[in-house]
């Protein structure tokens, strides 16, 4: 076992770090309060490689292991939630798709404008009557010679405001497919922005596909191969939220310990009370525990095989850790931290999205208990 | 025992219902949206003599007591914590401070129109150095002749932008400290020397004005010393024990809310073939939220009794603030996973409730202050005293 | 002027809930509501009041088994409310028997210019009682009125047939039933419900309590309605859902609606 990042894995963090602080965390507030993710921010990204951080260097991807991309998304998180969940989602969510499913056509046309920041990734899931049930899908996908047509309404569609390539997953006549689907394509339509509590500068649309026309050779994977490529992409986006959560974690017990070392109440700074020690070590112990939680994940992630016990449980982890390490911050800030002109009030926000955005933790409960009960004579369904 | 509403509880009850959900209901989405306060409805609470629902009758009230006031502020809590905090805030430490301690006169000049919503009250204490340490207050009122010239400033004051009357706590003997240095004193902040320097962004009850006073050569007439000199204090904790008590009963309604909104939800939507009401997951969280829900229901109504009754309760009152608003973000966080994606949303009122709930936590002293108030009583009692 | 207005209660709907296969209702909250009809009846006396002056009693509506409809009246403005309790060992009265006690009671007032009430009831459905009580006291009855004012000995409403509204007018003393919606109710002074349901202060003695044998001879109240049990109407069909083209649907709903004329 080894648990020292090594040379090239500390030289990424550094820069990752670097950017975070000057790119993102000073205008992070500004975003969050205007709902926007400024493009020049993005594009900076993309110069740094981070849009195509795990694709190979052929399609000018920055190539980084898992660890090193959870990192990435952890730091990044550590400023701005929203920026590091559109990143996560380009590409986690539909670059690596391609890149593991797609055919050599679909890599040569898409990763490189993807990795360069050209092309921002989309991914069209759930549905109004199909969250995390993917068996319930609705929209239709029509064969008609060598075209597909595509047909239903899809909701919370991640990237939805800023993609121009959605990976869309319909229900096919051998079953659920998934489909590269550029943003122009006739008869796809770019609906209403969900107003969200927190990642209020990541963007969830309705994407209406009405008649929506593409190639079958758009088709990701094998005929009703989709959920095994849904599953996969969720798979990894697992891995990737659960980075976020750290990062969010860690950064409002740094911002939160800043302020206990200059807030005086009753003659002493807050930090000498027991009752401030005890949110602040609670909350170490719990980011500690976190950390190399999803390190080890993202670590086995990188080994292949089936992986998804073991990511539902860093992402129910880290969204638990999230949510109460950032809860108790609020309230070492008192005031402070429910005021809007403080990071805080956001983080928590940003935090609490996270019990919910990529599958509930109740579900992921479900996967952790199908593979303790797996192999005892039970049938353990959600 | 006797764990009934009285007859005049009950119809007091079905009346604050039918307001709210005729008057509040309706704009309590907008009120967030919009940052705007609920003028209005508190103009309208006013004349039917809601404000003064807990104050005597000769002061413009309608002398339902605490029990009264605690079903305002629960039926209000359950549809808008804007409005509820608005409400409690010129209520319960606003007014209360000048109904407690006020004379004979200083209630008929300012108690009796607050009472029936022609001026709105605010709350005076925090300062950007002392929050719920009242010892740290740096407002100080020098004595001129007749009057008092008060310099300084509060900050978070909650009603502050648009409050007609501010009671302020100022130190009048530095030497003294807390304990007979400070003073408490009903402001008018068409006062000259009075402004309201800004208004916080804030991530809730975004219907509430949360402003910082400036007073600059405030000249405050003696007659408006609200109890005697040098007693400030405990006029104002006398307050906030009232204050605490009510905020509990808003919480109570908050959480209330959230249950019936994740039995309606989880009675009509399905997952993986069935209503979440048959998932074991969801019938957990409902169970816990009911149970605790019902455990603070009795606490806050037997708190309510021991005031109308004239007994002792500022422990219990503490622990209704801090356990209530406990129990209402445990429910409403609860809410909103069981609601998944449309908890996240704002266009359905659980987002909202969320972000509003987290600030009971905060305010009216912190849940840590609550919880040392708690044990410095139970170790007074056990001849210990205890420095926070 | 005198104006006495008709006051009933029922069960909060949003506290039962219905099982037609087992053929029961099943109430979880036993919550009373003013009738709704009453409620714009009750609003109507007090706008009346509020603008020509007047002095407004409130009767109930029925044998009621407490005051609380009254003491709600009396919170929201009325001058006098008189309780009236039937005999216990007495039949059900229905709004025939009723209506015989409501004119004892009216006259045992010294009359009156202006009879209010409710024209329908929530539960029932029936609005009986003004129609009677207008035959019974000989006066003229304006039934489901939307506005109505007082002018110079004249009463004045304005009714709604088919698509069309129509004025008309009556002389007093009348009988008006008003419908419910008409107005909204105002909300009760804070201080006037508080004082009414503590029993205390001046409203306190605004509220009475009469007999019924005190104000007739209760053999003669015999009812005309006997209930001998109860039975739910038949569950309403499903509909079908249409499929196909939006044209399709069109037309096969179109067609599904011509049948239904037809039958």
């Amino acid at each position: 076992m080894e648990f020292a990042l090594n040379e090239e894995q500390r030289m990424f963090l550094n820069m990752f770090r670097d950017f975070a602080v000057k790119e993102i965390a000073p205008r992070a507030e500004d975003m969050d309060h205007e709902e926007t993710l400024p493009p020049d921010m993005l594009q900076k990204a993309a110069n740094q490689g981070f849009l195509g951080a795990t694709l190979p260097e052929t399609y000018f991807g920055a190539e980084l292991d898992g660890v090193s991309y959870a990192m990435l998304i952890e730091t990044l998180a550590g400023a701005s939630m929203s920026v590091a969940v559109t990143i996560a989602a380009h590409v986690s969510l539909v670059a690596m798709s391609i890149l593991e499913h797609g055919t050599e056509a679909h890599k040569e046309e898409w990763l490189m404008p993807m990795a360069a920041g050209e092309v921002l990734g989309g991914f069209a899931l759930t549905e109004p009557d199909a969250g995390s049930d993917v068996m319930a899908l609705q929209t239709r996908a029509t064969l008609e010679g060598e075209e597909v047509v595509l047909d239903g309404v899809k909701t919370w569609v991640t990237n939805g405001g800023i993609a121009g390539l959605f990976l869309v997953f319909a229900r096919g006549p051998e079953g659920v497919e998934a489909f590269l689907v550029p943003r122009d394509t006739p008869g796809l339509t770019v609906g209403y922005r969900e107003p969200t509590l927190g990642l209020r500068s990541a963007t969830f649309h309705t994407v209406y596909l009405e008649g929506c026309r593409v190639k079958l050779a758009n088709r990701l994977g094998e005929a009703g191969g989709g959920s095994v490529v849904a599953q996969r992409a969720m798979d990894r986006m697992a891995v990737a939220l659960a980075a976020a959560g750290l990062g969010v974690a860690a950064d409002a017990v740094e911002v939160a310990a800043q302020f206990a070392t200059e807030r005086v109440q009753f003659g002493v700074p807050i930090a000498q009370k027991q009752a401030i020690q005890n949110y602040v070590a609670e909350s170490f112990i719990e980011i500690e525990a976190l950390r190399y939680l999803v390190y080890r994940t993202a670590w086995l992630i990188d080994q292949g095989g089936d992986a998804s016990a073991d990511v539902a449980v860093a992402k129910a982890f880290s969204a638990r850790v999230a949510r109460t390490v950032t809860n108790r911050m609020v309230q070492v800030m008192g005031g402070y931290g429910y005021m809007e002109d403080y990071p805080m009030a956001r983080k928590y926000r940003d935090a609490r999205t996270l019990g919910i955005v990529g599958g509930p933790t109740e579900l992921q409960f479900v996967r952790v208990a199908q593979r303790i009960f797996a192999g005892r004579d039970v049938e353990i369904v959600p | 025992m006797d764990f009934t509403f009285s007859p005049e509880h009950v119809a007091l009850r079905r009346m604050i219902r039918e307001f709210v959900e005729n008057e509040v209901v309706p704009i309590a989405a907008e009120l967030d949206r919009e940052h705007k306060v609920p003028y209005e409805v508190m103009r309208k609470l006013g004349e039917l003599g809601l404000l003064g629902v807990c104050f005597p009758q000769e002061y413009g009230g309608m002398g339902a007591g605490e029990t009264g006031y605690c079903i305002l502020m629960e039926e209000l809590g359950r549809v808008c914590t804007s409005t509820a905090t608005n409400v409690g805030a010129h209520i319960g430490i606003g007014a209360m401070a000048i109904y407690l301690d006020g004379n004979e006169e200083q209630k008929r000049k300012y108690l009796t129109p607050l009472s029936r919503g022609e001026k709105f009250a605010a709350f005076g204490l925090t300062e950007p150095g002392a929050g719920s340490d009242a010892a740290a207050i740096r407002t100080r009122a020098v004595r001129e002749g007749d009057s008092w010239i008060l310099d300084g400033g509060k900050v978070f004051i909650t009603n502050g932008g648009y409050a007609d009357v501010v009671t302020v706590m100022a130190v009048t003997d530095p030497a003294l400290g807390a304990r007979g240095g400070v003073t408490a004193f009903i402001v008018e902040t068409d006062w000259e020397g009075f402004s309201v320097a800004r208004e916080e962004d804030k991530m809730g009850i975004r219907g509430t004005s949360t402003a910082e006073l400036v007073f600059e050569e405030l000249r405050v007439p003696h007659e408006n010393v609200l109890g005697k000199v040098g007693e400030g204090f405990v006029t104002f904790m006398k307050s906030l024990d009232m204050g605490r008590l009510t905020l509990g009963a808003a919480c109570l309604g908050g959480a209330q809310a959230a249950l019936e909104w994740a039995i309606r939800w989880a009675k009509t939507r399905k997952q993986f073939g069935a209503e979440l009401a048959h998932k074991q997951s969801v019938q957990w969280m409902i169970a816990n939220m009911a149970t605790e829900i019902e455990a603070l229901r009795s606490l806050v109504y037997r708190v309510a009794w021991l005031v109308d009754t004239g007994r002792p309760f500022t422990q219990l009152a503490a622990m209704c603030k801090m356990y209530g608003s406990e129990v209402a973000s445990r429910a409403i966080d609860m809410t909103l996973q069981i609601h998944g994606g449309l908890g996240l949303t704002r266009d359905f009122p659980i987002e909202r409730a969320f972000r509003d709930a987290r600030i009971a936590e905060i305010f009216e002293g912190t849940n840590e202050i609550q919880r040392i108030v708690i044990a410095s009583n139970i170790f007074r009692e056990h001849g210990v005293r205890i420095r926070p | 002027m005198k104006v006495i207005v008709i006051l009933g209660r029922v069960l909060d709907p949003r506290g039962i809930v219905i099982n037609r296969r087992r053929g029961r209702i099943f109430v979880n909250r036993e919550e009373y509501l003013l009738q709704p009809a009453d409620r714009c009846a009750l609003e109507t006396a007090l706008r009346i009041k509020d603008g020509m002056g007047a002095d407004v009693t409130a009767l109930p509506r029925g044998p009621l088994p407490d005051d609380d409809v009254l003491r709600q009246a009396l919170a929201a403005g009325v001058d006098r409310a008189i309780y009236i309790v039937g005999r216990a060992d007495s039949p059900p009265y229905d709004d025939a028997a009723w209506t015989k006690v409501v004119a004892a009671a009216v006259d045992r007032l010294g009359g009156a210019d202006l009879v209010l009430t409710g024209a329908t009831t929530l539960d029932t459905g029936q609005g009986q009682l003004g129609p009677r009580l207008a035959e019974a006291m000989g006066w003229p009855q304006i039934v489901g009125a939307w506005t109505v004012e007082a002018v110079d000995g004249k009463v004045q409403a304005v009714l709604q047939t088919g698509e069309d509204y129509v004025a008309v007018e009556a002389d007093m003393p009348a009988v008006v039933t008003v419908l419910p919606g008409a107005l909204k109710l105002r909300y009760p002074d804070g201080v006037r419900l508080v004082d009414i349901y503590r029993g205390v202060g001046e409203i306190a003695a605004a509220l009475e309590q009469w007999n019924v044998a005190d104000l007739m001879d209760t053999e003669a109240l015999v009812p005309l309605l006997e209930r001998r049990g109860q039975d739910f109407p038949p569950e309403r069909e499903r509909g079908t859902r249409l499929a196909g083209t939006v044209e399709e649907m069109a037309q096969a709903a179109a067609d599904a609606l011509r049948q239904r004329l037809r039958r």
